[in-house]
Parts: C-alpha cells; sequence; structure tokens
C-alpha cells in the first residue's frame, strides 16, 4: 500500500515538475510570475481534449496539436502582453499585467468549454503489471517513463543544443547575452514556447491519468507551479525537479491518509511555510544585491 | 552661493511639470478651508441623490458601487501608495462579513458593536498578513496573501459548524444604529454613504501626514526610505492593519444589506475585481479608485447582455491600461512610464 | 566625548572579509575624507556604520553610545544621516515631499495624533514645512520646489539629496561619492555648500575619487585599502605621501590591462 502511494506520488511529482519547468525559467529570467501559466497549459490540455473526443483523432497527432498550440499560446501571451514591460517598469505592473492575462485566458477557456469537469479520455487502455510484488497500473508507467523522459530530453536540450545554451546565458545575464549575439527577444519567446509545450504534455498525462479536466485545474497548476518552484528553488531545473517530487509525494500521502479534501489546503500550508522559513528554497541560494 | 528667494511655506509657488499633491497638500497648509469647502459641496450633493435616482434597481448598483469604493480605497492605501501587492484583500472582507453575520444571528449583538468589531478583527488579521513582509519579499509575499486567501475560503467552506460551510449564513437581521432602523434601499445608502465618508476622512488625515509620507517612500526605494529614519517593518505592517480595517467595515455592511454571507463572496476573483478597479482609476491617488470603481460597475451592467463575454472584456481593458496607461485614469506618476 | 569611534570594525561577506580591523575616530566639526582605489571597501564602511550592515566584529561608538547593529532607521534617528553613491532621491514625487521625508524622523506625531489631535498635527506639519523651505533655500531650490524630482539636472539632485539628508538636523553626516557625475562649477558649488554646513555645525565624512575636491574640502585624509586603513593624515601629507600614489598606481595598472 505504502508503495504504492509512493508510485503515484512520484509519478504525480513528475507531472508537477513538467508544469513547473515553465513557470521557473521565465520568472528565474524575467522575474515575472506568469500567473497565466496555469490558464495557458490548461487550454492545451482542453485542445487535446477537443481534439480526441470531439474530432477523433489519433492520439499522437492530437498531442502533437495540443503541445504546440499551448506553446503558441505562451508565446503570444508573451508578446502581447509581458513584452512592453520589460524595461524597468515597477515590478508591480507586471504581476498585475500577467494577473489580467490570466483572466482573459481563463474566462476564454471558460467561454469555449465551461467550467464543469470534462471527461478526458484514457489514450492506453488499463492494465497492471505484476512487478516485485506489486500491481502497477500501465498507465502510471507510462506516465512516469513519459514524464522523466521529456525531463531527460530538456536537460540535454538545454546543455547541447545552441537555442538550449542561449537560454542559460539569457537566464544569466541579459544584457551581457545580448551583448555576446544572442537574441533576447526570439530567446525569450522560445523560453515561454517549452514552458507552455512542457505544461501542456504535463497537463495532459494528468487528465490522462485521472480521466477529467476542468477549468479549476488551470488555476491549481498555476498555484502548484508557484509552490513547487519556490520549494526547490526558482530558476534552477533541479530545483523544480526536488519541488514538483516533494509537493507530489507529500499531497498525495496526505491525500490517501489523512484526507483527500486537505489536499488544496495542504498546498497553501506548503506555501505558506516554505515562504515563511525559506523563501530560496531547498536548492537556491540567497542572493546578494549592492547597496 | 546662497539668494534668497520670496518663497516661503505660505506661498508655494506652481511651476513646472509638477506632481499630483499640490493639491492635496493643503490639508497641513494653507488653502485647506477651499478644499474642504470642496468637498462640503460635493457632500451635500452626495446626500441629495436618493432623491434624484427614485429606481430601487438604480440606487442599489449605486449602493454597490459605494461598497465597492470603500474596499477599493482600503486596497489602494496597500497597493497605490505602499507596493504592496495583496491578493487577499477579499478575505479581509470576509472576515468583517462573517464576524458581523456570526454575531447578530448567533448571539444577538446590535449593528454598532459588530461593525466595530468587524474592522477591529480585519485590522488584526491584516497585522498577521503584515508581519511576514519583512522577511518575504515583494513577489513573494503577493503569494502568501493569495495563499491566505484561499485558506480563508477552504476554512468557510469546510467549518461547517462555525460557518455553516458552502451554504453561509443566512437570516442575518435588519441593523439599527442609535434608533434608526436600516431597512430601505435609501437607507442602506445614508449607511454606506456614513461609512464611506468616514473612510475619506480618516484617509485623507493619514495621507497627508508623515505616515502617508512613509508609504510612498517605501513604495518609491524602501532601502532610502529606511535611511530616512521609516521604519520600514513596522510601517507595512500598519499600513497593511490599517488598509484592512476598512475591508472588516466593508464586510459588516454587506453582511446587513445581503443578510446573507456565503464564502463564494469572498472568493479570489473578487480580489482581483478590486485589483482591477484600483488600477483603473488609478494607483497612489487617493479618490482615484472611486472612478475605477465607477467604470467597472458601469461597464458590467453595460455588458449584462452579453455576460458570458463581461468578464473576457474587463481583463482584457485591465491589460490595456497596463499597457498603455499604468497610472490609471487619475493615478500618480510614478506608475507612468 | 567623543564623537565618532570605529574600534576594529570587520565585515564579511559568505568568506570574503571586504572589511578588516579599521579603527577610526572623528571629532565633531571636522571634514573627513575617506579616499582608496576601487574595492577598498569605503561604501561597505559607510553602510555598516548607517545601519543598512552589520558589522561582523568590532563596533561604533558615537556620542559615547554603542550604535553597532541598530538598524538604519534608528541610527538616522540618533543623528546620523547619509546620501548614496548613486543617488537615491525619490524621482516620482515633488522636491519639497522628498525634503518632508527626509524630516520623518523629527516630526513628533503619532497615529494617535493623526486622527485625534487634528490641530495639534497640523501646527507640527507647518513648521516641518517652514524647516524645509529653509533647507530648500539654502540651496536655491524653493522656488522649484513642486517640480518632480526626477525632472531636475543632475547636479541639483544631488544637492536634493544632501538637502534631504540634513534637514532633519543631524550632527554626523556622510556623503557617499557626492560628486559624481557632476562638472567643476557645481563641484566648486558642492564644496563650498559642505563648508556652509560645517558653519552650521554638522560634521561630515566624505567618500570622494575626485582628488580635486576632496583635496580642497577635507580637513583630514583616511586612507583606505583592500578593507583595511591604509594610513591618515593631512591632505598635504597625503599629496607628499608615495605609498598612497602607490597604491592607486597599482589599481589603475590592474585596470589598464
Amino acid at each position: 500500500m505504502f508503495f504504492d502511494v509512493l508510485l503515484v506520488g512520484i509519478m504525480v511529482g513528475a507531472i508537477y515538475t513538467l508544469v513547473t519547468i515553465g513557470y521557473s525559467m521565465v520568472y528565474s529570467i524575467l522575474k515575472l510570475m506568469n500567473f497565466a501559466h496555469g490558464d495557458v497549459y490548461i487550454f492545451g490540455t482542453f485542445v487535446c481534449y477537443s481534439l480526441l473526443s470531439t474530432y477523433h483523432l489519433n492520439p499522437i497527432f492530437a498531442i502533437l496539436v495540443a503541445t504546440v498550440m499551448g506553446g503558441m499560446l505562451a508565446a503570444l501571451v508573451e508578446v502581447v502582453a509581458y513584452r512592453r514591460l520589460r524595461s524597468g517598469q515597477h515590478r508591480m505592473i507586471s504581476m498585475i499585467t500577467a494577473l489580467g492575462a490570466a483572466y482573459v485566458i481563463q474566462n476564454a477557456n471558460e467561454l469555449s468549454w465551461g467550467n464543469q469537469v470534462l471527461p478526458f479520455p484514457t489514450i492506453v487502455e488499463a492494465e497492471a503489471w505484476h512487478l516485485f510484488g506489486l500491481t502497477i497500473p500501465v498507465t502510471q508507467i507510462i506516465t512516469l517513463s513519459v514524464a522523466v523522459g521529456i525531463i531527460v530530453l530538456f536537460t540535454l536540450f538545454l546543455k547541447f543544443h545552441s537555442y538550449g545554451k542561449a537560454i542559460l546565458c539569457v537566464s544569466e545575464d541579459i544584457p551581457t547575452a545580448s551583448l555576446m549575439g544572442i537574441p533576447i527577444n526570439r530567446t525569450i519567446s522560445i523560453v515561454y514556447f517549452i514552458g507552455g509545450l512542457l505544461g501542456v504534455i504535463g497537463g495532459i498525462l494528468y487528465s490522462t491519468s485521472y480521466n477529467a479536466v476542468s477549468l479549476a485545474m488551470g488555476f491549481r497548476g498555476t498555484i502548484i507551479a508557484f509552490t513547487a518552484a519556490i520549494i526547490g528553488g526558482i530558476g534552477s531545473l533541479s530545483g523544480a525537479l526536488v519541488g514538483g517530487m516533494i509537493l507530489g509525494i507529500c499531497e498525495n500521502f496526505v491525500g490517501v491518509y489523512i484526507s483527500s479534501a486537505y489536499r488544496d489546503p495542504i498546498t497553501f500550508l506548503f506555501l505558506i511555510v516554505i515562504l515563511l522559513i525559506k523563501p530560496t528554497g531547498i536548492m537556491g541560494s540567497v542572493e546578494q544585491s549592492k547597496v | 552661493m546662497t539668494t534668497k528667494n520670496s518663497a516661503t511655506a505660505e506661498t508655494l509657488p506652481v511651476t513646472g511639470p509638477h506632481s499630483h499633491y499640490p493639491r492635496l497638500q493643503t490639508l497641513y497648509a494653507p488653502g485647506v478651508t477651499r478644499q474642504a469647502a470642496i468637498y462640503g459641496l460635493l457632500l451635500i450633493g452626495l446626500l441629495l441623490i436618493p432623491r434624484v435616482i427614485n429606481n430601487a434597481y438604480y440606487l442599489g448598483i449605486v449602493n454597490y458601487i459605494v461598497l465597492y469604493s470603500i474596499l477599493c480605497l482600503g486596497l489602494n492605501l496597500i497597493l497605490g501608495y505602499t507596493g504592496l501587492l495583496s491578493l487577499g484583500h477579499a478575505a479581509f472582507y470576509g472576515l468583517g462579513g462573517y464576524t458581523t453575520a456570526i454575531l447578530m444571528t448567533r448571539y444577538g449583538w446590535g449593528f454598532l458593536p459588530c461593525l466595530l468589531l468587524s474592522g477591529m478583527i480585519a485590522l488584526v488579521f491584516g497585522i498577521l498578513l503584515g508581519i511576514p513582509t519583512r522577511k518575504v519579499r515583494g513577489d513573494y509575499f503577493c503569494l502568501l496573501t493569495i495563499a491566505f486567501g484561499e485558506i480563508f475560503r477552504l476554512v468557510a467552506q469546510a467549518w461547517i459548524d462555525f460557518t455553516n460551510g458552502a451554504m453561509g449564513i443566512v437570516g442575518i437581521p435588519i441593523p439599527r444604529l442609535l434608533g434608526w432602523t436600516i431597512r430601505t434601499e435609501v437607507d442602506f445608502y445614508y449607511l454606506g454613504l456614513g461609512l464611506l465618508v468616514f473612510t475619506v476622512f480618516t484617509l485623507i488625515l493619514l495621507i497627508h501626514s508623515k505616515f502617508g509620507r512613509a508609504f510612498i517612500a517605501i513604495r518609491e526605494d524602501e532601502l532610502a526610505a529606511s535611511v530616512m529614519g521609516i521604519n520600514t517593518a513596522v510601517y507595512k505592517i500598519v499600513v497593511f492593519a490599517i488598509g484592512c480595517f476598512y475591508a472588516g467595515l466593508a464586510g459588516s455592511y454587506l453582511a446587513v444589506y445581503q443578510t446573507t454571507v456565503t464564502p463564494s463572496n469572498f472568493r479570489i476573483e473578487e480580489s482581483c475585481l478590486m485589483i482591477i478597479m484600483v488600477i483603473v482609476g488609478g494607483m497612489g491617488s487617493l479618490l482615484a479608485p472611486i472612478a475605477g470603481v465607477l467604470i467597472m460597475t458601469i461597464a458590467t451592467e453595460f455588458f449584462r447582455g452579453i455576460a458570458e463575454y463581461r468578464m473576457l472584456i474587463i481583463g482584457g481593458i485591465m491589460v490595456a491600461v497596463l499597457l498603455f496607461r499604468p497610472q490609471g485614469i487619475f493615478g500618480t506618476s510614478a506608475f507612468k512610464d | 566625548m567623543n564623537f565618532l569611534t570605529a574600534e576594529n570594525i570587520g565585515k564579511n561577506f559568505g568568506g570574503v572579509a571586504a572589511l578588516s580591523d579599521i579603527s577610526l575616530t572623528v571629532d565633531r566639526g571636522e571634514i573627513v575624507g575617506i579616499i582608496g582605489p576601487n574595492g577598498s571597501g569605503k561604501t561597505t564602511l559607510i553602510n555598516n556604520l548607517s545601519g543598512l550592515y552589520t558589522p561582523s566584529t568590532g563596533r561604533f561608538v558615537f556620542n559615547d553610545e554603542d550604535i553597532t547593529g541598530l538598524p538604519a532607521h534608528q541610527i538616522t534617528a540618533k543623528g546620523i544621516s547619509r546620501t548614496f553613491q548613486n543617488l537615491r532621491v525619490f524621482p516620482n514625487i515633488s522636491i519639497l515631499h522628498n525634503i518632508l521625508i527626509g524630516r520623518h524622523c523629527r516630526i513628533d506625531v503619532s497615529l494617535w495624533n493623526v486622527y485625534f489631535r487634528i490641530w495639534h498635527t497640523r501646527k507640527i506639519e507647518s513648521e516641518a514645512r517652514k524647516k524645509a523651505m529653509q533647507i530648500l533655500e539654502l540651496a536655491n531650490l524653493a522656488d522649484r520646489c513642486q517640480d518632480l524630482a526626477k525632472n531636475l539636472p543632475y547636479g541639483e539632485q544631488r544637492l536634493l539629496e544632501i538637502c534631504r539628508a540634513i534637514v532633519s538636523d543631524p550632527e554626523l553626516l556622510l556623503l557617499d561619492e557626492p560628486c559624481a557625475g557632476m562638472n567643476p562649477v557645481e563641484m566648486d558649488a558642492l564644496a563650498d555648500f559642505i563648508r556652509v554646513l560645517q558653519k552650521k555645525g554638522i560634521t561630515v565624512i566624505v567618500i570622494e575619487h575626485n582628488m580635486r575636491f576632496i583635496m580642497q574640502v577635507a580637513q583630514r585624509l583616511i586612507v583606505l585599502e583592500s578593507g583595511r586603513k591604509f594610513c591618515e593624515g593631512t591632505p598635504a601629507e597625503i599629496q607628499k605621501n608615495k605609498a598612497v600614489q602607490d597604491i592607486y598606481l597599482g589599481d589603475e595598472e590592474e585596470h589598464a590591462c
């Protein structure tokens, strides 16, 4: 029983990591809290839902289209709403603009898909494997593998692909990166695009596991991304991983052993505790700024 | 090097592009009687509104405008003057609402003590939320307020014995204030107006004092503010407490006006709506949020026909305002590009 | 009674010793200059004295009172004001308001007074305004007191920052590179202004890179190098001191490469 819960927790944690990476990257580079993050990824998930249920498209194709559309929406939000604010506005203005963008997207989602819980179709037929005396549903294994695989791919991308390396440079220091000839606007758009893409993948994996997708999951996704990013430490991939895992595993244990009604409050409690005790997160380090 | 000139504290010459403050500075300087006369005339006009608006439906809208004005004026103190982004303002609104609701329905308290206690309880929780501002940096503090707001709503929903859960508290009795029974829309208008006048007056006193300047200094440059002798940690707690006090008053008003309070009255969407109103009206300028409340309320009424698209348009307006005129209609130029 | 004493001040930032074992005294009424190559710890020393940092070791004694580790706002209230190297006026509010904020710690008004003793508050506020206007007249800014601070020319913004620091009637004023970005005319005016302040009884500590300025303004110089006190003396002595020239030359050589 314990290991079942743990395994589900790990699976959920991996999904949370996918959702968190995009948010964490954006914050570390631009110090902008992308409130619209969750609503963007739920848009992609909704698109996938429509493609699968209403149009009965091939799952692989549907997932591909949905993730790309999610990424594009994320980049669009950046270009339309955030780009103008990058130059030294009062930080609060950027945050509130993000809030406004979230508002717009959330309501657009609501108009298109309503605010009820929709049944997300299972992509893979449910079986169970028997490993080491445990019964593990295939969906969980697939979800976990896909999530982990994508995280690994992304890490390699950052290290070896030229766009990935550009992202790392930009996240260190924008003026220097631009002096090195790195196209800042394009790189930032790519950051948002990938963040949205990964988020949508995470959302699809989640919805497929739980057979549900709903508007409320958007806001919850944003909160999860915030919390996991802060727990693990903003800005690093490992931070997103650590934060996502901790959050996923703990949530699941609380949900099973205590009560599922406490799942949401637990997330917020985590957030509050971490903010009060160590806002830089587990993997983060304190920044000293010159006076 | 020094050449004396004729400028003194009594005659402050106005030259060049200046801030919004000259008009409002006059509270503690000459010219206050003229300002007071203007406000007095305005007040008389407002007192006569129920004579002009006979329709109960429209007067109800006016009452909502008054209510949200109180909320947004308090939020502007925290957000516009001090630069703290609080997305949990609705929770303090709720604390006030539930305090009055529970005390009046379950313990038979009169309205006036409930009103005061609602404000005080919101103030105390405001202090609690203000304390972490010392440790938790600006952006992260915003998350804390979101968490607080959500936890309030979740507790209100879950603690059924105390708050009656999602059903909320119903049957809040008709309030009486010093012998005056407040029953009709007109009665509630005068009650609301009284609270609004109180809010505006006390805010004027605060903003024109050294405290108001300290809040602005904290918003502009917290480090420099501390070097000016401003205990920034304490002042942030103070501004939070005061801003939330007004929210508590507003919650109390809502409780007796609606005769019910439910958790859905105090969701994060409410907080966001208040933020939008403050932004559109203008941050950091005393009465500017009222313009925001007016505009958003009228827009909501106007778009009632296409209700589903309403929120979309409102959100779009907010983003547009922030991109092209962040200081809102009447806000301080500190937020201009 | 000693005016200001620093005893063995040290400050570490995560293993890096920004200041080591700095001891100095300042007498009331002096104008003392602190000079040294880049990175020698001048601003760090001021930041520790004014309460933005807490020294890792050592203590500051001001008017026979140990002020080490007190927060910035308390140190200002005790009579030590400062300006910033990178100019921190409040750009979006008026000049008068900038000065009034500087007066904050001397305006004796509590929240209770604000709400319940309005006439009393009014009296104190208008006294504060008179004081603010006096300072502005001294600096020749009074006729523009309603202008936004950001609309002033750079040299006058620096002057405004100094005015904001002195309106609280400090006993000790710390100026961190006040000449940065000024032309020679503005610099001379600033030197005169500092002497006027001295006549008014304010002790001044000035950090500056500009040698011409500091030599004409300071009565005594303290030289820092790599976080330590290198030497001190009168401007004439320091000018002739070859060792001091060497530490600057070394700094130049590094930068020349």
